[in-house]
């Protein structure tokens, strides 16, 4: 046994690298990957056991972002949380916030009116291939194809861009009231959205020229990283690490909430399970979400409430607050009291970027939750690189970690 | 203080459909959604519509299959079933937690084959004992349910893994243990998933756990006690 190099850290004592007779002329060795090795999109660790050029094991090691966010949720009034959901998968933060908004409003036992519901979708639709583009842009990067990269985030910036226009913020957003939304949508970001419907298509085309097709680009994703379906139900996987393996789960199918049970949509199933499945599926995600936007917009209500009419639960409409008395005090004791939920407990889930996002609450009658659970998809999908790894070639190892699409930020909580 | 039953539900499943005046495209979603035959929607016609549009956990009563078969093969030590919103809580000793997730995977007609979350919550403020429930959230592709169950266990007091049923528990557990110090039996890699392996300070999810840590983080330089102490107001 060589020993290169010790070092203590937070996260215990650990070789750096170290090399392990096996006997019969058979060495293993152990290689640190990360934390902050760009492939690993974020702070995590690999633990990586070699034989050769072949992976024996991989032990990811997470943690390094670790806010403690389920503990500041017990700690926040139901109101006061919605900016922390951003702060879990910052690349898709409206997704977020629908998702603890619905929990919260499951509790509650309040709708939000109709075209706050259109207007949500539409938010959360862009949001989805907003995280796509950063997925996609980093995947391919970390295989190989750089521009990648540059093209996605090109198209990324466009959303942000509406994202400002609508809420002021481009990466927290923070948008989601419980209730509906504060602020209507203006007929210019409507414009901007329809100028983003027009455009797309074709960049995403360029893409798939550069990618689908590309020799260099299957031999590094076709039959790698099999998930076989029976492993990718058992690892509790969803969304496209699920659906790439051939099993049809889409909450916005199987459980619809909102509006989705109206619109028109297809799921894409993957067949192999492999890494070229997944960028498939990811890939005909994009184009049904553009379905998706096309339709809202159509079905949309031109006008309309934009916030539920509940004197409990819903923060009073800004325009009243400022000109009478009685909802300037309930706007005050809103902010600075909270509400009081019902006791009970809910688990709502939505179809995130990245699979199932579940927020379980457990409410005691507060102002604050009792317990503030946030299911991420991604932590739940990570559990399967040692599986995927296993046998792999080291090479391979980042375009396994690029295919699960995982975010430090919501894998640490 | 709330014992045990305040936190159970207040949902009846006698609750009907009613017109929702303020939204009435609401109440028309659920009718569609009754009639259309491609959904397994049983049950939901109980609910509010508007808690149609948030998820599917199968009947509001009794009569709900994974209760009749856990009963079936377990009889009184499944303890309670309890009902929220839409939403179906079965609480069964933790004696037969494994056995149970394996039923209900294993059987043919409900097919809870995913466990979408394992976690726990520390039940101190809310009931004198026991002090912890072990949380898993099934769901089944087959039927579109959820289902929830729920094991209570005492501090100290060791409950069964669930690795051999679900894959997906490996992480899960190991959280939970990390942020709650329930320790889960049989688990082939119990370490902390996202605290330091060398935390000393205990197990932050928990109620008696301070916000702000039981130590004081003192900068570099301050041992002295020359660091300003911010008053904590917050509560506990």
């Amino acid at each position: 046994m060589a020993t290169t190099e010790q070092q203590t850290t937070g996260f215990g004592t650990w070789d750096v690298s170290e090399e392990r007779d096996l006997g019969g002329g058979q060495r293993e060795m152990v290689l640190n990957m990360g934390p902050q090795h760009p492939s690993t999109h974020g702070v995590m660790r690999l633990l990586l056991t070699l034989d050769g050029e072949t992976i024996i094991h991989a032990d990811p090691i997470i943690g390094y972002l670790h806010r403690g966010i389920e503990k500041i949720g017990e700690n926040k009034r139901y109101s006061q949380f919605t900016p922390w959901t951003d702060r879990t998968d910052y690349t898709a933060a409206p997704l977020n916030n629908l998702g603890y908004i619905l929990a919260v409003e499951k509790l509650c036992g309040i709708v939000a009116p109709e075209r706050a519901q259109y207007i949500r979708v539409i938010m959360a639709e862009l949001s989805r291939i907003a995280a796509h583009m950063v997925w996609l842009g980093t995947h391919a990067l970390d295989i190989g194809a750089l521009s990648m990269a540059l093209f996605t985030f090109i198209e990324r910036e466009k959303i942000l861009d509406i994202f400002e226009e609508f809420c002021g913020a481009r990466l927290t957003t923070n948008m989601m009231e419980i209730g509906g939304f504060s602020r209507d949508i203006k007929p210019s970001t409507i414009e901007k959205i329809e100028q983003l419907l027009k455009e797309f298509p074709a960049a995403q085309q360029d893409w798939e020229d550069l990618l689908s097709e590309n020799p260099i680009w299957l031999a590094r994703t076709r039959g790698v990283g099999v998930i076989e379906p029976e492993a990718a139900i058992d690892y509790g996987l969803t969304g496209a690490c699920l659906r790439g393996s051939g099993i049809n789960y889409d909450i916005r199918k199987a459980q619809p909430y909102l509006i989705y049970d109206r619109l028109d949509f297809e799921v894409p199933i993957g067949t192999n399970g492999d890494v070229y499945d997944r960028y498939l599926v990811r890939m005909e995600e994009l184009r049904q979400t553009l379905r998706i936007l096309r339709q809202c917009l159509d079905q949309m209500p031109t006008d309309g409430p934009i916030m539920a009419n509940d004197s409990n639960y819903v923060i009073p409409p800004h325009h009243n607050v400022l000109r009478t008395a009685e909802d300037m005090q309930r706007h005050f004791v809103w902010v600075i009291k909270g509400f009081n939920p019902p006791k009970g407990e809910v688990y709502s889930a939505i179809e995130h970027s990245k699979g199932e996002l579940g927020h379980y609450i457990v409410s005691d009658g507060t102002s604050m939750p009792y317990r503030m659970r946030i299911r991420t998809p991604d932590f739940v999908n990570l559990q399967v690189l040692p599986y995927m790894a296993e046998g792999a070639m080291l090479a391979d190892s980042v375009a396994l970690i690029g295919t699960i699409d995982i975010v430090l930020g919501s894998v640490d909580r | 203080m709330a014992d045990e039953q305040d936190l159970q539900p207040t949902a009846s499943p006698d609750d009907v459909v009613t017109a929702d005046e303020d939204n009435p495209w609401l109440t028309e979603i659920a009718e569609q959604q009754l009639t259309e035959p491609a959904h397994d929607k049983t049950g939901i016609a109980k609910v509010h519509p508007s808690l149609v549009l948030t998820g599917f956990w199968g009947p509001l009563s009794e009569d709900h299959p994974a209760h009749v078969a856990l009963m079936t093969a377990f009889g009184d030590r499944v303890k309670e079933i309890a009902f929220f919103r839409d939403e179906v809580t079965i609480r069964v000793d933790p004696s037969i937690w494994v056995d149970a997730h394996v039923l209900l995977r294993d059987d043919a007609d409900l097919a809870y084959r995913m466990l979408s979350d394992l976690t726990a919550v520390d039940m101190l403020k809310l009931r004198a004992a026991p002090r912890f429930d072990v949380v898993s959230q099934l769901y089944s592709i087959k039927k579109r349910w959820r289902l929830r169950l729920k094991g209570g266990i005492e501090d100290g007091e060791l409950i069964e893994t669930l690795t051999s049923v679900y894959a997906a528990a490996g992480w899960l557990e190991r959280e939970a243990f990390d942020m709650f110090g329930i320790t889960f039996e049989g688990h082939p890699d119990l370490r902390r998933m996202l605290l330091a392996d060398d935390w000393e300070e205990g197990h932050p999810l928990r109620k008696d756990y301070p916000i702000r840590g039981y130590s004081q983080y003192v900068e570099p330089g301050f041992e002295g006690g020359a660091a300003p102490r911010v008053k904590d107001n917050r509560r506990l």
